[in-house]
């Protein structure tokens, strides 16, 4: 009986602008097998093992997985994008926040491929490879040996905990790391070949192909030659499997990282404040007595609209070292949507709006203060889902190579349309308190279609770019 | 094959020039000798009569800018369905074309309505606040192509946003403020008696508007043949840097 194929590419074409770097490759790493993916720099290699886990757009082809005997797309050149869940992923960036500690990371690395996690068996693993002492360390604390082993570990942790056949890509694994390391390494990779996974690593490290049972060659021209050879090496003993779980690992990853630097709180109230404090400068007593309340709705809104439309820290999380890279191929689909829920400012808004309201109007005169007050939450919830929009936008942003260069702001202008129709409701309220008649024009019709565009702008921007 | 190019990069710089020198007499034409404008009819009363020849401008410069950001759209569209380096092509035409028509509108239009309205903007007006978003957008596409390394991944990123400004505005635009504007009527089509418009004014807006286009396909000519070119020099550096590398 042949063996089962795990992962496979047909007619794989992926273009890097006016370059094709990979031109109509076949590949298929089968059950039980370590393939080492081997080529001169340049040639595709990289591409290749990432386009296997789904981040890259192709021009023609489709990368196929085999998931308990159907064959489901990953990805493929129409578009079509499927879930890669329960495999392991080592990039050649570590793909990792530098805030995360290193048993966070290994115990999140499980639980995002589907896997409970037993403190006690990781604790285990960690010390194995040399790390038990700098376990509850942030990465960003570890030397570049060090970070390399937990990256590489977060990839064979999870595919060694489940019980079913899957995949693991490594993309030069053995960077960095010291002999001992090394060793653990190609034990563990020959234990996960021995449980029946497929495990493909790209590299340039001879001892790392003395633990591959085949090799496949890249030319620069895109040809792939497969050699089959023999590997004595020992296998390592692995731990046992654990029970498969679902958890909303992603979210529970960016709310500890804001607890532990909280960068998203601070960057966006700083400045709101600031921005407080020129409408209280702004908020002359001509306006405060003028009837008109335009402007100073508009005044009154302004800091929590833009606590709302700062980049969320979640961007600058995501970029560094490519952990946005690899969340994506852990998670699938569904990242882009979580992303931006993940980049909510979800508390601000509330005390930053009455606080711009006690310190901006509340003495203004209007005969309505009390329907303001009572009203102002709805507001702040509009501009909660706001925040989902733009950061949905920045997102969009953030897909660029060198996001850092654009001007993002730009497209945050459209928001400028629901904050309008908001100034138009507060306006409203104060002049002539809260009506409910679901009429154009008045505040809760105004505060609806505000949050209709918002979800609508928050809905193209999450489904238009995952086609 | 190098005939037709040169006739077609021919073609282009012809027509560019021939649109030049049209908006200028267009520009001469309207100032000093198109027909004023009744102050006062039946539909109301103009705040500035004599504002409104920058309209023979700005009418044309919308009604480009909206054909340049159909070409981006279609750009965006079928480098979304097919990826073809022709699509690209369009796409980064219409983003350039975009900017510079854009620009015309937004700068032009104000201009106007400080005179007429007594403010520059109107938060409130969709046409308006469409096509400052529209430029806004073409204006971030074309700092992004040029900042960005030319990949797929950018190519598609860019063309996600190329999709959501032209589907999301008028959209949002259609929903926030449809039913507050103080933008006058679209002019040509309900001409003449209710806002004081004469059929000679019609005529002279319809002669600018035929100029702009000459001058738009002039520059989507030139803009097309560059950036094929462009591409060209592209793939001839790779297979420099592919022999370099064997």
């Amino acid at each position: 009986m042949s063996p089962r194929t795990l992962l496979s590419a047909r007619g794989l074409v992926v273009d890097r602008g006016a370059r094709k770097v990979l031109r109509d490759v076949d590949f298929s790493l089968y059950e039980g097998e370590v393939v080492g993916l081997l080529g001169v720099n340049g040639s595709g290699k990289s591409t290749l093992l990432e386009s296997l886990a789904g981040l890259h757009p192709m021009s023609g082809g489709s990368v196929l997985r085999n998931d308990r005997g159907f064959e489901t797309t990953v990805r493929d050149s129409e578009g079509q994008r499927g879930d890669i869940s329960g495999f392991g992923l080592c990039l050649q960036t570590e793909g990792m926040s530098g805030d995360e500690t290193v048993f966070e990371r290994i115990r999140g690395a499980c639980r995002v491929a589907g896997r409970a996690d037993n403190s006690e068996a990781l604790n285990e693993i960690i010390s194995e490879w040399g790390l038990g002492h700098r376990a509850n360390d942030r990465i960003c604390k570890l030397s570049g040996g060090l970070r390399r082993r937990v990256a590489v570990l977060s990839a064979l942790v999870p595919v060694a905990l489940n019980s079913e056949q899957s995949v693991v890509l490594l993309d030069e694994p053995s960077e960095g790391l010291d002999q001992a390391s090394r060793g653990l390494l190609l034990g563990w990779l020959r234990a996960l070949k021995m449980r029946g996974h497929g495990i493909l690593v790209a590299t340039h490290d001879p001892e790392v192909i003395t633990a591959c049972d085949r090799t496949v060659t890249i030319s620069e021209t895109s040809e792939l030659t497969s050699k089959i050879q023999e590997s004595n090496l020992e296998h390592a003993n692995l731990p046992g499997p654990s029970a498969a779980e679902s958890h909303r690992e992603l979210v529970a990853w960016n709310w500890r990282l804001e607890r532990r630097n909280p960068i998203d709180t601070i960057g966006r109230g700083v400045p709101a404040l600031v921005a407080l404090l020129l409408a209280f400068t702004l908020s002359t007593d001509i306006v405060r007595s003028s009837e008109n309340y335009d402007l100073l709705a508009a005044l009154i809104l302004t800091p929590a609209f833009i606590t709302a439309i700062v980049t969320p820290a979640i961007i600058k999380r995501l970029a560094e070292e490519r952990a946005g890279d690899w969340w994506r191929a852990m998670t699938g689909t569904s990242s882009r949507g979580w992303f931006s829920i993940m980049g909510v400012s979800l508390i601000l808004p509330l005390p930053i709006i009455y606080l711009s309201w006690f310190v901006i109007a509340d003495d203004s005169g209007s005969a309505m203060n009390s329907d303001v007050m009572l009203w102002l939450w709805l507001f702040a919830f509009v501009i909660i889902d706001l925040s989902v929009a733009a950061s949905a936008l920045h997102l969009m942003v953030s897909d660029l190579t060198r996001a850092g260069a654009v001007a993002g702001i730009l497209l945050q202008l459209v928001l400028i349309w629901p904050f309008l129709q908001m100034t138009s409701a507060l306006t409203s309220i104060m002049s002539n308190g809260m009506s409910f008649e679901l009429a154009l024009g008045e505040p809760i019709a105004d505060i609806a279609i505000a949050w209709l565009t918002v979800v609508l702008l928050w809905a193209m921007a999450v489904i238009i770019p995952e086609d | 094959m190098n005939g037709e190019k040169m006739n077609f990069r021919d073609s282009g710089y012809a027509l560019t020039y021939l649109g030049l020198a049209g908006v200028v007499f267009v520009t001469i034409l309207s100032l000093e000798y198109a027909p004023g404008l009744k102050p006062c009819t039946g539909g109301g009363c103009w705040g500035a009569p004599e504002a409104y020849r920058i309209l023979y401008l700005h009418v044309p410069f919308a009604w480009c800018s909206f054909l340049s950001f159909c070409v981006l759209f279609y750009g965006s569209l079928m480098w979304y369905l097919k990826r073809s380096e022709d699509a690209w092509v369009y796409f980064q035409s219409g983003s350039d074309l975009g900017v510079i028509f854009g620009l015309g509108v937004i700068t032009s239009g104000p201009i106007w309505a400080s005179a007429e309205w007594g403010r520059p903007w109107d938060w409130g007006d969709m046409r308006l606040n469409s096509f400052a978003l529209l430029t806004a957008v073409a204006l971030f596409l074309v700092y992004s192509r040029q900042s960005q390394p030319d990949t797929q991944q950018n190519r598609d990123t860019l063309s996600a946003v190329g999709l959501f400004g032209f589907a999301l505005v008028p959209i949002t635009a259609g929903a926030t403020t449809w039913w507050e504007t103080t933008h006058p009527e679209v002019l040509i089509v309900e001409s003449s008696e209710t806002v004081g418009m004469s059929p000679d004014v019609r005529s002279f807006l319809l002669i600018s508007f035929g100029v702009m286009c000459i001058l738009f396909t002039g520059l989507l000519i030139l803009s097309n043949k560059r950036y094929r070119l462009a591409a060209e020099v592209s793939g001839r550096k790779n297979e420099l840097d592919q022999e370099a590398i064997s």
